[in-house]
């Protein structure tokens, strides 16, 4: 089983350094079906997980390539500081299953938006009017 | 309808934190980090380059933003700390080689595989929740 939780670690550290994201997306579906947690167990341990500067090292790589916002990237940790307290309280008093299927929703509305910026951007006023009103 | 990519200044920043709230949002209701939700939005509303919305992300990722949603967690015992702190070494390993890989693949075939990972696994667990 910690064999299991090690490798699991492992592999979505991969994800987080490929694709710039905390890993809590992938996290919460992998405690729920390969760890069998409840979902508000899995969403609360995926919190402490992403507590530390988990993705350091590999931000520290896009900043040696000059891909960093610093402006950008501070407003937004604190608008999510925010945030994310607002959202614990809405999710804390729900059903969990109630909470594993809105998740479960969630994670197709990301899937869509990441596909959206998959699109060739060769005309990107265009793609934008659109996926402003998406 | 205003450009977002040319706004500059106040604007801009107002704009970037409204939407990292609604980031925040998701991230302490779902229990994640928020920024699957935040590279995609600085992308498509700012027209950040995918690697530089990558690289910013990561940034907004570092100090510890659901610091306030974990406490509210744990006041209900929501948290398996065991669990939680094996999987930090990992993941903190992983991201390197991660991000060493990023800079060698193609990010659009790389999103379009992850999309697809995120579509069949919502809808899984959206239908496993519901549907019985």
């Amino acid at each position: 089983m910690t064999l299991i939780i090690l490798l699991l670690g492992l592999g979505v550290g991969v994800l987080v350094g490929l694709l710039g994201i905390g890993g809590g997306v992938v996290l919460v579906p992998a405690m729920v079906y390969l760890l069998g947690m409840d979902q508000h167990m899995a969403q609360g341990t995926s919190l402490l997980i992403l507590l530390p500067p988990i993705g350091i090292l590999a931000l520290r790589e896009y900043w040696k390539q000059g891909q960093v916002d610093l402006r950008a990237g501070v407003l937004c940790a604190l608008g999510m500081l925010l945030g994310a307290y607002g959202g614990s309280l809405v999710a804390l008093p729900l059903a969990s299953r109630n909470l594993k299927g809105m998740f479960g929703c969630f994670l197709v509305l990301c899937a869509i938006l990441l596909w959206r910026k998959a699109q060739p951007e060769s005309k990107p006023m265009a793609a934008h009017g659109e996926s402003a009103r998406g | 309808m205003e450009r977002a990519p040319v706004a500059k200044g106040i604007g801009r920043d107002a704009g970037i934190f409204v939407v990292a709230c609604v980031c925040g949002v998701a991230s302490g209701m779902f229990g994640i980090g928020g920024g699957v939700l935040l590279v995609p939005l600085l992308a498509l509303l700012y027209c950040f380059s995918q690697h530089r919305a990558q690289g910013t992300s990561l940034v907004a990722l570092i100090p510890p933003t659901g610091v306030l949603a974990l406490l509210a967690y744990a006041r209900e015992g929501f948290v398996s700390w065991k669990t939680g702190l094996l999987l930090i070494p990992g993941i903190l390993l992983g991201g390197i080689a991660g991000a060493r890989l990023a800079k060698k693949l193609q990010p659009q075939r790389m999103r379009q595989v992850f999309s697809g990972i995120l579509l069949a696994l919502g809808a899984w667990q959206a239908l496993s929740a519901w549907w019985q």
